[in-house]
């Protein structure tokens, strides 16, 4: 395993306080591990030329400037600023959950928005955030400038997850928020129910708005290891249930692709991206999910 | 259902603690915080069912586990005949002992009897205290329980064998027909036996069979002694050329070396008694016999005195079953028989072929003739004096005077034989009178004609006397070069008259008909036709040439006349043996003297017969009266039945058949009695099987709790 490699799993993450660090880090390791540039094609408009230099794709090349100048130039594309971005982040109680793995769904989806925004930022994309429990609760808005990264990356670490929530209210909100066509990329475990928010996201999708929804779930809550009786306790809305947890599992999860299926189902039909992601999984899992899907849509 | 242990069953309220500690040691479940309970929440109602099942299902397992435990320690079981808890109920118990000849058998130097009496004193002391106990053998007398287990024991230990004894499946039925009156509810029979097949004959079975269904209950055990390969050499039955024999006459001594799983070369020797009353070998001759085989041994004796002789024919050696290896017998010399044979003149010339049939003229000359023939005319009849002789034979009688067939009608009734040889000078008037058809079978009718030859003598049924010599060439006796042409007929035949000898369509040709202590043979066509007679005058060609049959045929009708047949001399064991003495040397006693050495006395009956009942032993009877020079010295010979020493066993599926329906225990020694008495007493034990029970459901409450509580992993979080 490559160094650049390692720094994709969630456990060694962990290890990095800084979150900026750990943004650059994901980012590094995943385009490290990439043979060709993910940008490649990524903007449509012409940017500049520059010498070829061995390594640069020969397809690049432009042959018009060769037959003037009799040298190499290969065309450079500038990204499209006209995306903006939003990482929208789920502050709700049960985000903070993680039965044993290194990172909580919310430390999980910290990082990944921290990753997503350090890349857009150096593609120039504005970038904000939103973040919300039972409403909005900050936001900050959409700027391409490098300072960007920084002032998203500090409200990021600032951020706890705490209260109940509404995500359904909240998508309401942040559709009548946004006024431009943007990227709204939802950082969520979707741990509700689900029929307002599928009606949230289509009204979303309606407003001319890109969706990526990043489901995340706990390693635990997706194949549910335990065995033996148990008493689960919801975390926000404290209610209890005893469960003999070994003969449940097989409902269990088949219940919870159930639930994700549904969203699978619900988000292709209205165009959204779903990404569902557990906290065991490797973040350039998660990137490339988000790239590729990007890739279709350009 | 029986219980060693009853008061262990109240273990079972055990059962109660697992349902104790299901409803107040439910373990305690594990706090966690789980946000995704939605989905839990969505299946509670279906899994808190499957919950409530297992959990069931656990209790279920645990109960049943203490219950059958508890059941278990109880040692419960089940019985075969459904008795009586107790297994120390007292029992009526009937020990039934086959003391045939057979048991006799040594093996392992033991009898069969021995055998059966040890087993038996082993099993008296383990019968319950205050059990009745009854020993059944073959000698008569009903069965009745013994005062007390000591006269029970003496009673085994002085068993013994007999010759041929009341037959197994009687002997059993004694002991059933006790038991069903006894007042005890345990009844038990055990049958001691070596299970040859002869003890179980299958006729029996129906009989025994209901007996058995009168006294359901009754536990069978039939305890086997026998030898499972038995080994034997054995004589067969000695077949005499004649227990009464003319002086000068050969005997000839006639058995059969049979060999029962052995391959022999053996020695059989044959004694005869001298003058002194001594056994003195005669002859001997070696056999070689292969396993399952036989071999036929015939010893001529010649120049027998006349009086009575006895001897015996025995294998050199010895064997596992001695009683079979010697057969004894008796024979009687006497003068040759007088007969009287009265034809038409010219009356020699008339009767020569019947003469020289009975006594030919060699014989004559050399004394060795069996009879002595006075051949007289018609006329001259009625002047002789008829008591001289043993028979008359009147050849193609013609009318005769009243006072002659009286005459005749007297010596028949005082025990003379009369043959008439009806022919051509038959007189229809003259024999339908009343004085000739006290002898005839009955008035004559019309004479059967078969001029075409296709009618010839039958001897096919051969079980009367006079056929005796034909029996071994059944089927082989050229009758049908001898046709009959010609019989006369009778119709009505008189009471008592049977059909001796019939022809192939069934008309009767020889006619019996017994007249108080005789007889009378009457045959229905001539045996005096001349070699002159034109043929298709002829009635019969019985003359021949070469027709020994019909040569046999006459020498066995005046044997049977003169009474030969009559003087058994050779009996089976427990036959009465019936010896004739003569009225005029009269004794008031006579002395038997027995093989085993016993004497007895016995007075003659009315009849002049003594009667002798006590014949189980096997060997030579003596009896004497009147001492040496004037008495009487009589004899007869008892030997076992062949059956007595057949040795092979009876099969299991004829053994269940026998007792049908009815169950029964067979055991060969101690430890399957023990077993066998006690799976009836105690019953089956159910203790393995239930403790093999609770280890399964022990085991799959465990594999159940495992997979229903298994402990999460040590690794991870909480």
């Amino acid at each position: 395993m490559s160094i650049a490699e390692k720094y994709l799993k969630p456990e060694v993450v962990r290890e990095i306080s800084r979150l900026d660090l750990r943004a650059q880090f994901i980012v590094k390791g995943f385009l490290h591990g990439l043979h060709a540039s993910p940008f490649h094609g990524f903007s449509v408009e012409f940017s500049e030329h520059r010498k070829y230099t061995p390594g640069d794709n020969p397809q690049d090349i432009d042959w018009l400037v060769y037959a003037k100048t009799d040298k190499y130039y290969i065309k450079k594309f500038e990204a499209e600023t006209n995306i903006t971005g939003y990482l929208v982040m789920d502050l709700s109680r049960s985000m903070g959950y993680t039965y044993r793995q290194e990172l909580t769904k919310f430390d999980y989806a910290i990082c990944l928005a921290a990753a997503l925004c350090y890349l857009m930022v150096h593609q120039q994309d504005p970038v904000g955030l939103i973040t919300f429990d039972e409403k909005i609760r900050s936001s900050l808005p959409p700027r391409s400038k490098r300072a960007q990264l920084g002032n998203i990356l500090s409200l990021l670490s600032k951020l706890r997850p705490t209260g109940k929530t509404e995500i359904a209210k909240s998508i309401v909100q942040i559709a009548a928020m946004l006024r431009h066509h943007s990227l709204v990329m939802l950082f969520s475990d979707l741990l509700s129910d689900p029929d307002p928010i599928i009606q949230a996201l289509h009204r979303l999708r309606h407003g001319g708005h890109d969706v990526i929804l990043f489901h995340i779930l706990d390693e635990a809550e997706v194949h549910f290891p335990f065995d033996g009786i148990v008493e689960f306790e919801e975390p926000e809305s404290h209610d209890r249930l005893q469960v003999d947890a070994g003969g449940f599992k097989a409902d269990y999860v088949s219940e919870v692709n159930r639930f994700r299926d549904r969203y699978r189902r619900e988000c292709f039909q209205s165009g959204i991206d779903y990404v569902p992601l557990d906290t065991s999984m490797r973040f350039d899992r998660a990137l490339t999910e988000y790239l590729i899907s990007r890739q279709g849509r350009f | 259902m029986e219980f060693l242990n009853p008061f262990l069953l109240a273990g079972a309220g055990l059962a109660a603690v697992p349902v104790v500690l299901h409803l107040i040691m439910r373990q305690q479940p594990r706090l966690l915080e789980f946000p995704a309970l939605r989905f839990l929440q969505m299946r509670q109602l279906s899994n808190r069912r499957r919950m409530k099942l297992r959990h069931l299902l656990l209790l279920a397992l645990r109960v049943a586990a203490v219950c059958l435990l508890a059941l278990a320690l109880a040692r419960p079981s089940i019985h075969g005949s459904g008795l009586l808890g107790d297994q120390q109920a007292p029992t009526a118990a009937a020990m039934v002992f086959d003391t045939s000849a057979r048991m006799a058998y040594r093996h392992e130097n033991r009898t069969r009897l021995e055998a059966a009496q040890d087993i038996a004193l082993w099993l008296l002391p383990q019968l319950p205290p205050e059990s009745q106990v009854a020993v059944v053998d073959a000698t008569p007398g009903d069965a009745s329980f013994q005062i007390d287990l000591g006269t029970a024991r003496q009673r085994i230990e002085r068993l013994a064998t007999v010759g041929l004894g009341r037959p197994l499946p009687e002997l059993f039925e004694g002991a059933i027909r006790l038991l069903k009156d006894s007042q005890q509810k345990r009844k038990e029979v055990f049958l001691f036996t070596d299970l040859t097949d002869r003890a179980w004959p299958s006729t029996a079975s129906d009989r025994l069979q209901r007996l058995l269904a009168e006294v359901p209950g009754v536990a069978v055990y039939v305890i086997d002694v026998g030898v499972l390969e038995p080994r034997n050499l054995s004589l067969a039955e000695i077949q005499l050329s004649g227990q009464v024999l003319a002086r000068n006459s050969p005997l000839r001594v006639a058995t059969e070396l049979v060999s029962l799983r052995m391959e022999e070369q053996r020695t059989v020797e044959l004694y005869l008694s001298d003058s002194q009353g001594q056994m003195q070998k005669r002859s001997e001759e070696s056999v070689a016999v292969t396993a399952g085989g036989s071999k036929a041994i015939d010893f001529p004796v010649a120049g027998l005195d006349e009086g009575t002789h006895q001897g015996y024919v025995r294998i050199v050696g010895t064997d596992a079953l001695p009683i079979d290896d010697a057969r004894y017998f008796t024979v009687e010399v006497k003068p040759p028989w007088r007969v009287l044979v009265a034809a038409l003149p010219p009356a020699d010339y008339h009767a020569a072929n019947l003469t020289e049939a009975l006594a030919p003229a060699d014989f004559r000359r050399s004394g060795h003739a069996r009879f002595e023939c006075d051949v007289v005319p018609f006329d001259d009849l009625g002047r002789r004096p008829l008591a001289e002789y043993a028979a008359v034979c009147l050849l193609d009688p013609r009318a005769l005077g009243d006072n002659v067939w009286k005459q005749l009608s007297d010596f028949a009734r005082g025990g003379g034989g009369v043959g008439i040889f009806l022919g051509p000078s038959a007189d229809l008037a003259s024999f339908g009178a009343a004085a000739a058809q006290e002898l005839l079978p009955g008035p004559l009718a019309p004479q059967a004609r078969y001029p075409d030859g296709t009618a010839y003598i039958s001897t096919r049924d051969d079980q009367h006397p006079i056929l005796a010599k034909f029996r071994s060439r059944r089927g082989a006796v050229p009758w049908e070069d001898f046709p009959v042409y010609r019989l006369w007929q009778f119709d009505p035949l008189a009471d008592g008259v049977g059909t001796v000898v019939p022809l192939t369509n069934g008309r009767p040709v020889i006619l019996e008909r017994p007249i108080g202590k005789g007889r009378v043979l009457t045959m229905a066509t001539p045996v005096s036709e001349l070699a002159e007679v034109p043929d298709n005058d002829r009635w019969n060609q019985l003359w021949g040439v070469g027709s020994w049959p019909f040569f046999t045929l006459a020498n066995e009708m005046m044997m049977y006349l003169v009474g030969s047949t009559d003087g058994q001399l050779n009996y089976a064991t427990e036959q009465a043996a019936v010896l004739y003495v003569d009225a005029e040397k009269h004794f008031p006693t006579y002395l038997v003297s027995t093989p085993s050495g016993e004497s007895l006395r016995q007075a003659p009956n009315q009849q002049n017969a003594i009667v002798v009942t006590a014949t189980s032993n096997v060997g030579n009877y003596r009896v004497r009266a009147g001492g040496e020079q004037e008495g009487v010295n009589l004899g007869f010979s008892v030997n076992l039945p062949i059956e007595a020493s057949r040795l092979d066993r009876i099969g299991e599926d004829r053994l269940k058949a026998f007792f049908g329906e009815h169950a029964f225990r067979v055991a060969r020694d101690k430890q399957q009695i023990d077993r066998e008495v006690s799976l009836d007493r105690v019953g089956r034990e159910l203790y393995p099987l239930l403790i093999g029970l609770v280890a399964f459901v022990l085991g799959l409450e465990h594999v159940l709790a495992n997979r229903f509580y298994r402990e999460p992993p040590a690794a991870g979080k909480e």
